[in-house]
């Protein structure tokens, strides 16, 4: 069976030699939820640019479908369907109109749009909105009708390009539940891409963080954690971080995932507990001040670039 | 929330369709555009105040005879297409920058499409307006003087002029990154013109280079061809190709019209897709 979507050495430059995807691999296997985790201008939604075929690939390949992006466009968008990071929708045509015209530019059957878009529509909570112009919807309703629109014509592969930027706190909520529950329907893949690490380790079956247009890391949520122990403490170090890792090290108490960003260091506990950890820099000295927790996908993305994401983004 | 299916499996390669995306993409520009009544009102509203108002004063101020109204009214279609051509591709600029531009580059279907399912709206409409003002002119007590052949001259020199001028607009909108920069060259390329290209007087007034600048004007040979259609006047055509069978100075100013419009129609195309991937 073909892949939903694979890329292999995927690359773009901008003119100006500016890099923004510096080749990059996917598989993504039918029926998966597939999450590009990063920054701003790390190049997720060139990347995705790329796969939808409204970037040109500078290097490399993409096949949506077993169709290739590049020399099968056509192929390739048939199969798959695009919910954008900005609105994107005709503000003068009411939802109904917007669905209808998805529908038939996608080749649906007449007879099955009106029935598909019902269906669409109170799934999704837009039954009484349908046949009001798009001019009068809040933000969180558009983005409902932009997935509406987008599973009309029942693409194999849905991109959902920051799905929830934008939106407020108890919108993007209802839209996270929205997105859960199509990950149930087994035959759809869907890629996404977020800054929010909360919606992708809820959503997603693996990750991909991006940073400066590479892949530094690609698993499933539990693995990427899991590459941190059970159970991290982070420390303020007065003075000189470096110097104070290079003493965790010498004394035991950090290994070679310990991390320093700012005046923070990070260090994954291996075989010892927080309490022993915590102990052993109180006698070292070098902290103002030490926490233990659960590691989560911020220290993943931490230790990969050196950065936050959520300061990042 | 109720269930329902939403993916199937993947197939064969889709066919390439072309008659039923076009109309979809023509409906939704004709739905888009009858929401903005300035689209349709506006462009009208200058050439039927030249044909009712202006040409009867300058009529009266320089005592000249009826047929100098009907020569404006015609010259004013030439005023009257760009300026509707033009406000067509303020659509284009909306759709890129707060419509559904880029769900339609997802589409598949070739992205000319696009730019022609634009066009049909476009012609639709300004065919629409001429009718408007030629009957609002007759109205007005104007008269022409057309066969079915003049008929079928006029509407292939403007049907042609739409195509090409639509191509014009459709390029600087996608040249262009905002309205304001567009409409900031709309006089240049939709008025300038029309003032050398014979619509208020016959281009041979014009100091002679200018004349030499007209006759390289498609408008130039558009208008020619429309007074040649509906007033069987070839007094423009003569001025253009010199002395000749009229039929064949009007074959050869439309051939200079059509050759406008496919070059125009093409580069936009090209234009389009180029600007609209990355």
């Amino acid at each position: 069976m073909d892949l939903a979507i694979e890329a292999v050495g995927l690359e773009k430059t901008y003119p100006g030699e500016v890099e923004a995807v510096r080749g990059i691999d996917l598989r993504v296997e039918q029926g998966e939820v597939f999450g590009l985790l990063g920054p701003n201008g790390a190049g997720k939604s060139t990347a995705v640019g790329m796969l939808t075929t409204t970037i040109v690939p500078t290097r490399g390949s993409a096949r949506l479908g077993g169709f290739d992006v590049v020399t099968e466009p056509l192929a390739a968008r048939s199969v798959s369907s695009v919910v954008f990071q900005e609105p994107v929708v005709d503000r003068a045509l009411s939802g109904r109109q917007n669905l209808e015209l998805h529908a038939r530019l996608w080749s649906v059957d007449p007879r099955e749009t009106r029935t598909r878009t019902d269906e669409l529509a109170a799934t999704l909570g837009l039954t009484e909105l349908l046949d009001r112009s798009v001019q009068g919807y809040s933000g969180g309703e558009r983005r409902r009708l932009e997935i509406a629109r987008a599973l009309v014509s029942r693409p194999s592969v849905l991109f959902l390009d920051e799905p929830t930027v934008g939106l407020d706190p108890r919108i993007r909520a209802q839209l996270l539940d929205v997105i859960a529950d199509l990950r149930t329907r087994s035959e759809l893949t869907v890629l996404m891409t977020t800054h929010y690490l909360d919606e992708a380790e809820r959503l997603c079956d693996r990750i991909a963080i991006i940073h400066a247009g590479r892949i530094v890391a690609l698993d499933s949520p539990r693995a990427l954690l899991a590459g941190l122990g059970r159970e991290l403490v982070e420390l303020r170090v007065d003075g000189n971080v470096d110097s104070a890792l290079t003493l965790l090290r010498e004394h035991g108490v950090a290994g070679e995932d310990a991390f320093a960003v700012g005046s923070r260091l990070t260090v994954p506990l291996r075989g010892r507990t927080s309490r022993e950890a915590i102990g052993a820099v109180h006698e070292l000295g070098i902290a103002r001040a030490i926490s233990a927790r659960e590691p989560t996908l911020d220290d993943v993305y931490l230790r990969l670039t050196g950065d936050s994401l959520a300061t990042a983004a | 929330m109720s269930s329902v299916q939403i993916a199937v499996p993947l197939s064969q390669p889709p066919r390439t369709r072309i008659l039923g995306p076009l109309r979809t993409l023509a409906l939704r520009r004709f739905r888009l555009t009858v929401r903005t009544p300035r689209e349709l009102v506006v462009p009208l509203l200058t050439p039927i105040m030249f044909a009712l108002v202006i040409a009867p004063s300058l009529k009266t101020a320089l005592h000249t005879g009826a047929g100098y109204e009907a020569f404006v009214a015609i010259g004013t279609v030439g005023l009257l297409i760009p300026l509707n051509t033009m406000f067509s591709g303020l659509g284009v600029i909306v759709d890129r920058v707060s419509g559904a531009q880029r769900e339609l580059l997802t589409a598949p279907i070739p992205r000319g499409l696009l730019v022609v399912g634009n066009l049909l709206v476009a012609l639709a409409i300004t065919g629409l307006q001429i009718a408007v003002l030629l009957a609002v002119s007759i109205a007005r007590g104007i008269q022409f003087d057309a066969s079915s052949t003049g008929i079928a001259w006029f509407a292939a020199a403007a049907a042609l002029f739409t195509v090409g001028m639509y191509g014009m607009a459709e390029i600087l909108a996608n040249r262009v990154p905002r309205q304001e920069e567009y409409i900031a060259r709309v006089p240049a390329i939709a008025i300038l013109p029309w003032f050398l290209a014979g619509a208020l007087f016959p281009i041979g007034a014009l100091p002679s280079f200018l004349t030499w600048v007209a006759k390289f004007l498609p408008l130039t040979h558009a208008l020619a061809l429309m007074r040649y259609g509906l007033l069987d006047d070839s007094a423009g055509l003569h001025a253009i190709w010199g002395t000749g069978d009229p039929a064949a100075m009007a074959a050869l100013s439309l051939g200079v019209v059509g050759s406008f419009a496919l070059l125009l129609f093409f580069a936009s195309i090209r234009v389009f897709s180029r600007s609209a991937v990355a």
